[in-house]
């Protein structure tokens, strides 16, 4: 489905990021795995890449940092020349409440957050320049609903919306397709820290299921992310594709249903 | 050509903004009030700066300037 198209996804040593770089790759695409702090997981995943049979190439960027990110971008353009497929998804944040959050933390977790994916969209759309191209951006459902210390990161991502909206209509004169995809908990690492961070933990916890009857996979994303980039999404411009199994239209807990006690 | 002690001094200073003179080898993190934010902010810059790798897991040993130090100046020999 994307042979020979050259994906970038960003924060792709770990989590979501690994899977969709994973998926990309299963798909055909030779993939830049972009990482900060953990290399040895972004080599795994870039070997894990090579397995598929297609090419993977290791870019350590702060996304946060501009000079990084641009050093990230002349890269890939000095290698492979163009781009096909921009997935932002790269992020970070500090688990604080609205009274806590200091400017150190909002800049950091902003620039990361929805920066990166500005200024990364404006590399992306030069390297698709005549060509067209995919841009997906990883959001999630704490842009709108409320969790406990994530502020920081809600606010990021609900910026980072606002933004992949523009860009899904300033682009698309460019064949450029701009969308994104939002998940509820997802069972990663860092998904993990801040649900457990809401203060319920344990197999009972409500995040832990949803009316689908599990938590989301990082493959789940990653499967939607592969269709978005595909061309029978061609017509799909500025959507938010939510998967949560349905967790964010059940007013009640999965747990409560149907008024079972 | 300044110390490795010294250049990782610089570096803290200008990103935790703490005063110089309170870094001492014993000096710990909550003296120098810096925070989880700060800490990755020093490690990549000394990343940097010096040309190695800081694995969090090594970082999460440290407990006080001393340790980066040492750490910074061993991975530098190793490099050499």
């Amino acid at each position: 489905m994307l042979r020979g198209k050259v994906a970038l996804v960003t924060g792709s040593s770990r989590g979501i990021g690994r899977a969709i770089a994973l998926r990309l790759a299963q798909e055909g695409a030779d993939v830049v795995v972009n990482y900060f702090r953990r290399r040895e997981a972004a080599e795994q995943t870039a070997r894990d890449i090579e397995k598929l049979g297609v090419n993977a190439m290791v870019i350590r960027a702060n996304v946060g940092d501009t000079d990084k990110l641009n050093e990230m971008f002349d890269t890939i353009a000095s290698s492979f020349g163009r781009l096909d497929i921009f997935v932002n998804n790269a992020a970070s944040g500090l688990p604080r409440s609205a009274l806590d959050l200091d400017a150190k933390g909002w800049g950091w977790t902003m620039d990361i957050n929805a920066r990166a994916f500005l200024l990364g969209a404006q590399r992306a759309a030069g390297l698709m320049e005549g060509r067209g191209g995919k841009m997906v951006a990883i959001t999630s459902l704490g842009s709108k609903l409320m969790w406990p210390g994530y502020i920081a990161v809600g606010v990021s991502k609900a910026t980072l919306e606002a933004l992949m909206h523009y860009l899904a209509v300033e682009l698309a004169p460019k064949d450029i397709c701009v969308n994104a995809v939002s998940g509820s908990f997802v069972n990663t690492e860092a998904g993990l820290i801040y649900a457990e961070g809401g203060g319920e933990v344990g197999e009972d916890a409500p995040w832990k299921t949803t009316p689908a009857g599990r938590m989301v996979s990082p493959e789940d994303i990653a499967g939607v992310v592969a269709f978005l980039c595909s061309s029978d999404a061609f017509m799909i411009r500025g959507q938010i594709v939510t998967i949560d199994g349905g967790f964010s239209l059940a007013a009640l807990s999965p747990k409560d249903k149907g008024g079972e006690k | 050509m300044a110390s490795a002690e010294e250049t990782i001094k610089d570096i803290i200073v200008k990103i935790v903004h703490c005063d110089r003179e309170i870094l001492t080898p014993e000096a710990t993190f909550q003296d120098m009030k810096a925070d989880s934010l700060d800490m990755v902010q020093v490690l990549v810059a000394l990343e940097d700066e010096f040309g190695i790798e800081i694995p969090d897991e090594e970082a999460q040993k440290f407990k006080n300037f001393g340790d980066f130090v040492s750490f910074v100046e061993a991975r530098v020999a190793e490099k050499k």
